[in-house]
Parts: C-alpha cells; sequence; structure tokens
C-alpha cells in the first residue's frame, strides 16, 4: 500500500512538474530589452526587427531595440549613457575603445556574469559558454568591482593577431622579383628592391607604404600590451619570433620600448628610407596618414605596405585593388589579451533585467537564425542564399550594415559568396593553430598612474609617429623623446607595469 | 548710410565723406582679406566636383586631373534622407531663431533700464552661468530625464535658446543706441512696460536685433552636437550638418584606430564616403546660411533716432 | 529716476503703486530667460563635485546614488594638468595666443568696421561683409584640407613653388617654428567676420545728428571718428574685451588640433590646453578628469573677468560687465 502510494505521489509530483516546466517561457513576463551596438551603418531596420521580435517573442517573451552606434559616435554616446545611467541594458565593449571592458568592469559599470550568488552564466548561457574557445574564456576573466570574473561575453571572431607586409606584387614581378625575394628579406633588408622599384617608377612613387605604429612593431617584434594607451603605445612585450609561446628576447619583461636597441636600429633604418624618398611625408602626419594609405593602395601605387591581417583579406584586397596582392607573414599569428578582448557585449549593472539580457545573449551567440537575421538580415530582402547555402548580398544590403564582427558568435553564421564554402572550417583551423604568448591574460591597469600615463601620452604623441615614419632626424630626436618621457614619469609607469606583471605571473 | 546720401554718381556732392584715395585704399583692403575669405570656399566647391580618382592619385588640388559631379549624384540619390534633414535644419534654425531673439531681448531690455531695481540681480544670474557650469553629463541627465528632451526637436532648439553672451551684447546695443530720455517721454506718455519696448525701442534697435539673430540663426545651423547626444534613434529630426558630421567623424575614427582594428578597418575604409561627397554636402550647407546673410543685412541700417528727442 | 514729492501724497500713492507695477512687468519680460538659465543651467551644476569625485557606479546602479557614493579625492583630479614636461608649454601656448588674438582681433576688426561704416558705394560694402563672413561657415576641418593644398610636401603649391625656384622645400608639418604665425592667420581669417559685424551694428546704431555736429564744427573725417565713432563704441569694445578675457583659458580646439593635421612634431607651437585634455583623457575616460580641466579654466576666466570688470569700474562705469 505504501510503495502504491509512493508512486502515485511521484507520478502527480512529475505530472505538476512538466507542464510548469514547459509553461515557463510563458511564465516570463514581457520585457523590452535595449542593446548598443559599434560600428553600424544601419538606417532602416524596421524589416529585421519585425522578424527579430516576432521571433525573440517565442523564445523568450522579449522585443529587441538596437542602438546603432557609428564608428564616430559610439564612443562619445556610451561613455554618456553609462555614466548618466542610461536604461539600456547591453552595451559593446572591448579592450580598445572608449568604454573599455577592465576599466569599465573596475568602475562597476558590467555585471559580474559569473558572481558565485547569482551566476548568469551557469544559469542562462551554459550552451554559449561551451562554443567559446578557452583562450576567449580566460581572456574574459579579469578584476573587476565584484572580484576576479568575466564581466561581458566574448565574441567569437578572429582571435589571434597577425602583421604581414602586403605586397603589390603585380608591381615587384614588373621589376623582375619574385615573391620569395620579400619572403627572405627582412624589413632591413628590402633596401635593394626599394631602390630599383622607385628608380623606376620615378620621384613621385613611395614605394613603402607604411602605418608608423605598426611597422615599429613589426620590425622589432614587439606587440602592444593591453591596458597601455591605445592612441600612442608605451609599453612594449617582445615576442620570440619563431615561436611564440616561448619567451621573448627579453623574457617576460615590459619594456620602455623606445629605449631598446631594436627601436634604435629601427628609426635609423627608417630615416634612411624616408630620406631616400621611399616613405610618403604624408604618412607622417597624424590626420592624413589613413586617407593618404587608403587612395595609395586603391590606386595601386605602393610596393611594401604594413597591415593588420585577417584570413582571408589577401584575396579581398586584390579585387578591390585590381592588383594581386598577396600578404607576406612576418611573425607567427599568435593570441594576446587584446586580440581575444577585441569585441564583447556586457551586461550594464544599469539595467533592469539582467537575466533576460543573458538569455538573449545566449540565443544570439548559439542560435544561427538569430544571429543571420540581426547581422546579414532578412533573406529575400537583404540577400539571397545560392545554391551552395552562401550569402549573396542584395541591393538592400546598403540600408542595414551593421558591424558583423561585433556582435558575437560570428562562426554561426553562413558562409558568404566571397568567403566560399568551408571558411568557417578554415577559419577556425587558422585561429586554432594560434600560439598564445606567454602573458595572456594580463591587462595592465594604469590607475594607479593615471597622471603620469597622461603626460607620457602626450609626449609620446608628439615624437613617436614623425621618428616611425623617419620624417625626423633620430639623431637629435630620440634623446630628446627618451629624455622627456624620464621627465613625464616613465620609470613609475614601466615599474607599476612590471610589478602587476610579476605578481599576476605568480598567481597564475 | 549718412543721413543726407545721395544716389552714388556725383560722390563730391554728397557732404562729409571720405576722400577718393582713401576710399580706393579701403577697397583695395578689403577686397583682399574679402579674397582670403572667399577662396577656400571656393576651393571647396573644386573639390567637390572632383573626380574620386583625381583625388586618389594627386590628393586636392585647385585643378584636378578630371572633373566629376558623382559626388551630387550621390547627395541626390540619398534622396528622403537628405531632403527630410535639409527640412530639419531650416526648421529647427526658424524657430530657433525667432524664439531665442525674442528672449534675449526680453531679457536684456530690463538689464538696460537702469530704474529697474532687481536688474543686478538678473544680471549676475545670466552671467554666472557663464563661468560656471555643471558639465555634460548632468546636464544630458536633466535635458533628459527631467525636461524630456530626448528624440524631439525640441531638444535640438531649447538647449540654445539663451545664450548669456548674447544678452550681453543685446543690453550693449540699447544701451549705445537708446537714450533713457526716450523711456522716460514714453512712460510720462502712458505707454506700458511692453508697449514701451515694442514700439518705441525696437524700431531703434534694429540693427542690434538683426545682428543678434543673425548670429543665433547661424548658431542653430551650425549645430550637430546636440544631435550626436540626444537624437538616437528617431532619425526623422536629424539636421543636416548631423549628416555630414556623422561621416567626418566615422572616417576619423577610422583613420585613428586602423592599427587597432586591423582588417576590419580597412574594410570599413573602402565603404567609408568619399572626399568629394563630404565636401558636396559642405557647399550644401553653406550656400543656404550664406544666402540667408542679405536678408538679416537688410536690417542693419541706420535707425531713426534723430528728431524723436527733442525740446 | 521718478522723484517721489512727499508733499503730494495722492501722487506720491500712485506713484509707488506704478513703480511695483512697472518692476513686476519688468520682472515677467525677464521670467522666461531666467526660468531657462534655472532649468538648463542651474539645475545641472551639482555636477561640478564631479571634478572633486572618483566617479564610479555603485549598487544600486543610478546617478544620484553614484554621485554620493562616489569617493571624494579633492584636487586629485587636477593634478594631471600640472605634473607634466607638457604643462608650461601649453599654458604658454594658451595665453600668448589668446592675448594675440584679442588684441590683433579687436584693432583689425574695429579698423575693419569703420572702413565698411565709410564706403560709399553701399553695394561694394555689403558684399565685403557677406564675403567676409564665409569663413565663419567653414568647420576648421575643411579649413584644414585648405590649408593641405598649400603646404602638403608631396603635392602642395607652396612646397612645389620652392622646389622650383631651386631651394629645399620646407616640411611645414614637421617644423614648428611656422605654425604661430599660420595659426594666427587661421584665428583672424575664420573671427573677423563675425567681431566686424558686431561692432559694425554698434557703429549703425550711432546717433548720425553727432556727426553732422561734428562736421559743422569743422572736423576732418579722421577726427569725426576719432571722437564720435570711437567713443561711441567704447562700451561695445570693452564689453567684448572682457568676455574674451574671461575665456583666455580656453582655446579653439578645432582650430590647434584640426589645422596642424594632428602632427607630433608641431606640439611645441600648438599645444594647448583644450588638445592636451582632450589627448590624455582619450585614453582614460574618466570623468573626473575631464570635469576637473573644464572647471580649472573657468576659475580661471572668473577670476580675470573679475579683475578687469574692476579695473573698467574704475574707469568707466558704464562699460563694465556688471
Amino acid at each position: 500500500m505504501k510503495k502504491f502510494l509512493a508512486l502515485l505521489l511521484t507520478l502527480a509530483l512529475m505530472a505538476g512538474v512538466i507542464p510548469f516546466a514547459a509553461a515557463e517561457a510563458s511564465n516570463l513576463e514581457p520585457v523590452e530589452l535595449t542593446i548598443m551596438f559599434h560600428g553600424s551603418n544601419v538606417t532602416d531596420d524596421t524589416a529585421v526587427l519585425a522578424k527579430v521580435n516576432e521571433y525573440l517573442k517565442d523564445k523568450i517573451n522579449a522585443t529587441l531595440k538596437v542602438i546603432w552606434g557609428t564608428w564616430g559616435d559610439f564612443d562619445e554616446t556610451s561613455t554618456m549613457s553609462l555614466n548618466a545611467g542610461d536604461p539600456i541594458d547591453m552595451y559593446f565593449t572591448c579592450s580598445w575603445s572608449q568604454d573599455e571592458y577592465n576599466a569599465y568592469a573596475k568602475k562597476g559599470m558590467w555585471v559580474r556574469l559569473d558572481d558565485p550568488n547569482n551566476n548568469l552564466i551557469e544559469k542562462y548561457a551554459k550552451d554559449l559558454w561551451a562554443t567559446l574557445p578557452e583562450v576567449l574564456t580566460q581572456g574574459a576573466t579579469i578584476q573587476g568591482s565584484d572580484g576576479l570574473g568575466v564581466y561581458a561575453v566574448p565574441g567569437y571572431k578572429d582571435i589571434a593577431t597577425q602583421n604581414r607586409w602586403d605586397v603589390n606584387v603585380t608591381l615587384l614581378e614588373k621589376y623582375g622579383y619574385t615573391l620569395d625575394d620579400v619572403k627572405n628579406a627582412n624589413y632591413f633588408t628590402f633596401g635593394d628592391i626599394l631602390k630599383t622599384v622607385k628608380a623606376g617608377e620615378g620621384d613621385s612613387f613611395y614605394p613603402l607604404l607604411v602605418e608608423g605604429m605598426v611597422l615599429e612593431r613589426m620590425a622589432t617584434n614587439s606587440i602592444i600590451v593591453a591596458g597601455d594607451s591605445g592612441s600612442t603605445n608605451l609599453l612594449s612585450y617582445y615576442l620570440n619570433p619563431t615561436d611564440v609561446s616561448a619567451p621573448g628576447a627579453y623574457g617576460n619583461v615590459l619594456l620602455n620600448k623606445f629605449t631598446t636597441d631594436e627601436y634604435k636600429a629601427f628609426v635609423e633604418k627608417t630615416r634612411e628610407y624616408y630620406q631616400a624618398g621611399y616613405i610618403d611625408p604624408g604618412l607622417a602626419v597624424a590626420d592624413t596618414a589613413n586617407d593618404l594609405r587608403k587612395n595609395k593602395q586603391l590606386t595601386g601605387q605602393y610596393l611594401i605596405g604594413t597591415q593588420s591581417y585577417s584570413l582571408g583579406y589577401e584575396l579581398q584586397a586584390s579585387q578591390e585593388r585590381n592588383l594581386h596582392v598577396e600578404m607576406v607573414p612576418c611573425t607567427p599569428a599568435y593570441v594576446d589579451t587584446t586580440s581575444s578582448q577585441g569585441a564583447m557585449v556586457a551586461i550594464s549593472t544599469a539595467s533592469a533585467n539582467p537575466e533576460r539580457a543573458m538569455m538573449f545573449l545566449n540565443l544570439l551567440n548559439t542560435d544561427p537564425y538569430l544571429m543571420t537575421l540581426l547581422n546579414y538580415g532578412v533573406e529575400g530582402i537583404h540577400y539571397t542564399l545560392t545554391a551552395d547555402g552562401l550569402v549573396q548580398f542584395t541591393d538592400k544590403r546598403a540600408d542595414y550594415q551593421p558591424w558583423t564582427n561585433g556582435m558575437g558568435n560570428v562562426t554561426i553564421l553562413p558562409a558568404t559568396v566571397d568567403q566560399g564554402k568551408g571558411f568557417w572550417d578554415s577559419f577556425k583551423a587558422y585561429y586554432g593553430e594560434a600560439k598564445k604568448i606567454p602573458i595572456i591574460g594580463f591587462t595592465f591597469d594604469p590607475s594607479n598612474v593615471q597622471v603620469e600615463q597622461s603626460a607620457l601620452v602626450n609626449v609620446a604623441a608628439e615624437y613617436a609617429l614623425a621618428l616611425d615614419t623617419g620624417a625626423v632626424d633620430p639623431a637629435e630626436k630620440l634623446p630628446e623623446f627618451l629624455q622627456k618621457l624620464n621627465d613625464a614619469g616613465m620609470q613609475a609607469y614601466l615599474e607599476e607595469a612590471n610589478a602587476q606583471l610579476t605578481a599576476f605571473l605568480a598567481a597564475k | 548710410m549718412l543721413l543726407h546720401q545721395q544716389p552714388t554718381k556725383r560722390r563730391n556732392l554728397r557732404l562729409n565723406t571720405i576722400s577718393l584715395p582713401t576710399e580706393t585704399l579701403f577697397h583695395a583692403i578689403l577686397m583682399l582679406f574679402s579674397l582670403f575669405c572667399i577662396v577656400p570656399f571656393l576651393f571647396v566647391v573644386i573639390i567637390s566636383f572632383t573626380s574620386e580618382d583625381s583625388i586618389r592619385q594627386i590628393g586636392y588640388a585647385f585643378v584636378p586631373q578630371s572633373w566629376s559631379v558623382q559626388a551630387y549624384q550621390y547627395v541626390f540619390k540619398l534622396g528622403d534622407v537628405l531632403w527630410r534633414s535639409y527640412f530639419n535644419s531650416f526648421y529647427i534654425t526658424i524657430i530657433g531663431t525667432a524664439l531665442s531673439v525674442l528672449m534675449t531681448l526680453l531679457y536684456a531690455y530690463p538689464l538696460f533700464r537702469k530704474d529697474f531695481r532687481q536688474r543686478h540681480f538678473f544680471n549676475f544670474l545670466s552671467f554666472f552661468t557663464m563661468i560656471f557650469g555643471g558639465g555634460l553629463v548632468p546636464t544630458y541627465i536633466i535635458c533628459k530625464n527631467v525636461l524630456g528632451l530626448s528624440e524631439n526637436y525640441a531638444a535640438l532648439i531649447v538647449p540654445m535658446l539663451f545664450s548669456p553672451f548674447n544678452v550681453i551684447i543685446m543690453r550693449t546695443f540699447l544701451q549705445t543706441s537708446v537714450p533713457t530720455e526716450l523711456i522716460e517721454a514714453a512712460t510720462i506718455d502712458g505707454s506700458g512696460e511692453y508697449n514701451t519696448l515694442l514700439k518705441v525701442v525696437l524700431p531703434i534697435v534694429k540693427p542690434g536685433v538683426a545682428t543678434i539673430a543673425l548670429l543665433n540663426a547661424l548658431a542653430y545651423w551650425n549645430e550637430w552636437f546636440l544631435a550626436l547626444l540626444y537624437i538616437r534613434q528617431n532619425t526623422e529630426v536629424i539636421p543636416l550638418q548631423y549628416l555630414l558630421m556623422k561621416m567626418q567623424r566615422n572616417a576619423d575614427f577610422i583613420a585613428k584606430n586602423s592599427h587597432l582594428l586591423g582588417a576590419d578597418a580597412a574594410n570599413v575604409a573602402v565603404n567609408l564616403p568619399s572626399q568629394s561627397l563630404k565636401m558636396a554636402l559642405v557647399v550644401l550647407i553653406v550656400v543656404p546660411i550664406a544666402c540667408a546673410y542679405p536678408f538679416f543685412q537688410r536690417f542693419v541700417v541706420a535707425g531713426l533716432t534723430i528728431g524723436s528727442v527733442k525740446g | 529716476m521718478s522723484v517721489i514729492n512727499p508733499r503730494r501724497p495722492a501722487v506720491a500713492a500712485s506713484l509707488m503703486g506704478s513703480q511695483r507695477k512697472k518692476a513686476l512687468l519688468l520682472c515677467s519680460m525677464a521670467a522666461p530667460g531666467a526660468l531657462w538659465l534655472l532649468l538648463l543651467r542651474y539645475l545641472p551644476m551639482f555636477g561640478i563635485v564631479l571634478a572633486f569625485k572618483d566617479y564610479r557606479a555603485y549598487k544600486p546602479n543610478t546617478f544620484w546614488n553614484n554621485i554620493l557614493q562616489s569617493e571624494w579625492v579633492g584636487f586629485k583630479n587636477f593634478a594631471f594638468l600640472f605634473k607634466s614636461p607638457d604643462t608650461g608649454v601649453m599654458i604658454r601656448n594658451t595665453l600668448l595666443y589668446n592675448l594675440t588674438f584679442i588684441i590683433l582681433g579687436l584693432v583689425i576688426a574695429v579698423a575693419f568696421a569703420i572702413m565698411l561704416s565709410e564706403l560709399t558705394r553701399r553695394f561694394a560694402a555689403k558684399t565685403y561683409q557677406t564675403l567676409m563672413f564665409f569663413p565663419y561657415f567653414l568647420s576648421w576641418v575643411v579649413a584644414s584640407y585648405f590649408l593641405l593644398a598649400f603646404l602638403d610636401q608631396t603635392s602642395g603649391m607652396i612646397p612645389n613653388l620652392q622646389r622650383l625656384s631651386g631651394q629645399t622645400a620646407i616640411d611645414w608639418y614637421q617644423s614648428p617654428e611656422y605654425w604661430p604665425g599660420i595659426l594666427i592667420g587661421a584665428n583672424l581669417w575664420k573671427n573677423l567676420g563675425y567681431s566686424t559685424v558686431l561692432y559694425l551694428a554698434a557703429i549703425t546704431g550711432i546717433d548720425r545728428t553727432q556727426y553732422e555736429a561734428a562736421a559743422v564744427d569743422g572736423a576732418t573725417k579722421w577726427q569725426q571718428i576719432r571722437h564720435v565713432t570711437l567713443p561711441n563704441l567704447r562700451t561695445m569694445i570693452i564689453i567684448l574685451f572682457i568676455l574674451n578675457v574671461g575665456k583666455i583659458f580656453n582655446a579653439d580646439f578645432g582650430l590647434f588640433y584640426n589645422v596642424p593635421l594632428n602632427s607630433g612634431s608641431l606640439y611645441s607651437t600648438t599645444q594647448v590646453i583644450d588638445t592636451y585634455v582632450y589627448r590624455a583623457y582619450m585614453n582614460s575616460g574618466s570623468v573626473g578628469m575631464s570635469s576637473a580641466a573644464g572647471l580649472l579654466q573657468n576659475a580661471v576666466g572668473f577670476v580675470c573677468i573679475l579683475a578687469t570688470n574692476t579695473i573698467v569700474r574704475r574707469v568707466d562705469p558704464e562699460s563694465s560687465l556688471f
């Protein structure tokens, strides 16, 4: 009898629980979520949002409102909204924008997603967390206002950095060289090739089309340190050029990049190139440099340039410029903190519905339908699918162009016709191979040296670009520069950074 | 401008004018400076008609390699967005200028009246805000949350309605052109304050009012920062200057951060609007306000003070 | 200036009543402006505390709660302005440029205004006025492109001319010594039209009979200008001067940032307080630091205005600001 009653009881309980579980979605109150993206170029989102909201209503009973921040406005408007406590639930964040991930986590603006008292990831985003590679989940774990934890959902996009030489092969071959000649040379031995081409093309042709900051890193094998000033880097970490996961030339120490021998050799060589007429003077002036580079690239008026690489870019470049473009690696691809924090979405502590926001982010990053909808638009309106299942954009795409990499897990998107079939497989393979540098996960926190940083940034902005492009004489300007850096507090800055790094490595 | 002005034919007949050599010198100096002022604008017009190819090859130049109307074609293709923002700019400027001139005049008049006992208080009230301000974030919060200035025309008009600088200028105009005897005469004649202001003072101080109106109109026409702050979603109310500024700022951001964005930057850079397009927009923005200038100039003519205060 | 005759109580009473009525009416005129000031300027003034706090978010995250709970740090946010090897340079640049702008701007604008008012060909005068205003419509970014067309190393007009005539082309954007001249010229270019219009409007308001009387007395044109025009302009000149002095610690950001194309090598002659703060702020995003900088600029400006105004009040009370 007791056994029978127990069975009856259990059955009754189960009967009660099951419909309860199924009704959970509809037990949720309707809620409006607002998200703010970066780099958007969207003028008409009505069709897309209509479909999105239809879908979300079913799944999590929420409607989505999107603020399409543009490249030029996002920094200003997002920091304004965050400081003013506007009712926006989710924001794009990363380690290089003004609403910088680490800084704002410390300021208490982001919800800690793996808070032991309320672990949103455990509760609502297990699927999402499982799809992310370890380097991203590790990279997102930082020191914030609520302790060491995750304060934003990292976006799975290109996660490794690699700087390559952008080579105009068409022009190269015109003068009888092959790509191998470039591959076998390095920055310091490019001189002969540059000389020949310059002589042939004439006085107004500048073969070396470089971005000062990137060039310096490529020639000296140094990388940016996360948390350092974004506009002009002061600190460097030197890589091991053959195996990036091994300690570099100076070991696990951060250096004032401008005092090293590498830097000195680099600026002297660059000055030589500048005076020989290989580098356009316009590249030494901050405001005009980028437009100039773009113009020269599109008209094919360059021989070797610098390019921060992402998979498949040379094909795209070749198409745009009507040339044969190849990208020659300088060092192997590496994963560092900056690349692992390149694009993230955080939930604001001012949000009224952090749980629902987490549910939304989980859905967005794991559901191909939703991600494709929000990223590419509506099938039939903004794009069509070819027989192979590749995405072909229509004219309407011009009205709806979000920044693809800024939304989240882009690997669940269908490949486009430009990317080709099997793109995401080669993507995951290429980036999966990239090795992590020894100091990965470290982010410098400059809050104790902000005064020094303000002064240092201005000093660096005064000298760095001109030295990096050879526009001024290093014999005169480099000592001046170094002296001024010291006066501005470089020693204190460096010591603080290294102290933090040592503590970080010890704790690992 | 002199009272006994005759048609310009026989200038020697006119009394009290400057000598011919002096006038020629003045013309030379002013002409030179005016050229200096207008040539950059002509340069902008030239760029707007330059082909993108020429810009890529040789940069900005007075004589491009090749001409093209591509920029304007693109602008007209923008269609509704463009005309809407043009309309918005006009709407905001006209309403904003009318309201702000009214507010400025109404505030400056009591300040000018020496017999108004509270004028020092109001003077300081206005002046103090020129020196100290709460800053951007608190102003943003008050405007958005307390005053409801968000995603609407009001957000683009109200924050600029009052300028302590203009009030001081207006007060100075009143001080230098309106004799106090005139006010007294009007009061004795039984005129109320508003009546005195409108019927007696306003005709005299027309040049001043017209000048303030011009400065306000310019300020409203050129304004884009308010749109950046307060208009995130409602694209119906965006003025033309903001459209242009958006393009400019996008390009600047990409330029500054390209070494951090990597290949993404290159992708975006290719799709940014061309330089000639931006210049075309500048032309479209400058031409209407330049045409409005002569309109205001008409009022900057000598008033009719003489003869009104005699005996 | 009504005098109340105590021997006529009835009249006195009605005069008192009309005094009050006048005060009320005049107050009502100032009311809309006063309301605007209270809501949009005085209400947000509590934000000044941001300069003295380390602003961050607390739980619950609302602006009021955050401000209340944020740590008070005194003058720490101001430190970044003074602890830099660039501090002397940027302050020197800001002050010198502003002084030059004020003085040159004043003298030339008044001269132009007088010139324009004396021209007999009205159409020409109006044309000059309109043309002189054009620079005010163009942004500094656009102006910088124009300058680039002249100064660019490769395709600019001036370096090309220099090369043609056999000299070595000056690398303009890497040579700071030329920029004070260039920037002063640029500032005059942009702002002269604006100031000239103000002075011209003031001249138009001058009572014509004064000129006639002087002419009848045998004064030449120049004497008329010295004894009629200038004295009447005195108030406007002084007021504008005081107002400009109040902004002596502020600089036109676009002029000093965009026109030199943000070229680092030019900092020694183009770095001013506003550009320094912008470059520092870009990296820290600290609300406190930028509030502090603004507050400091305002405070210095206020002291300068007070000083100047006091001097003016002694000499010429009519023309003082308050």
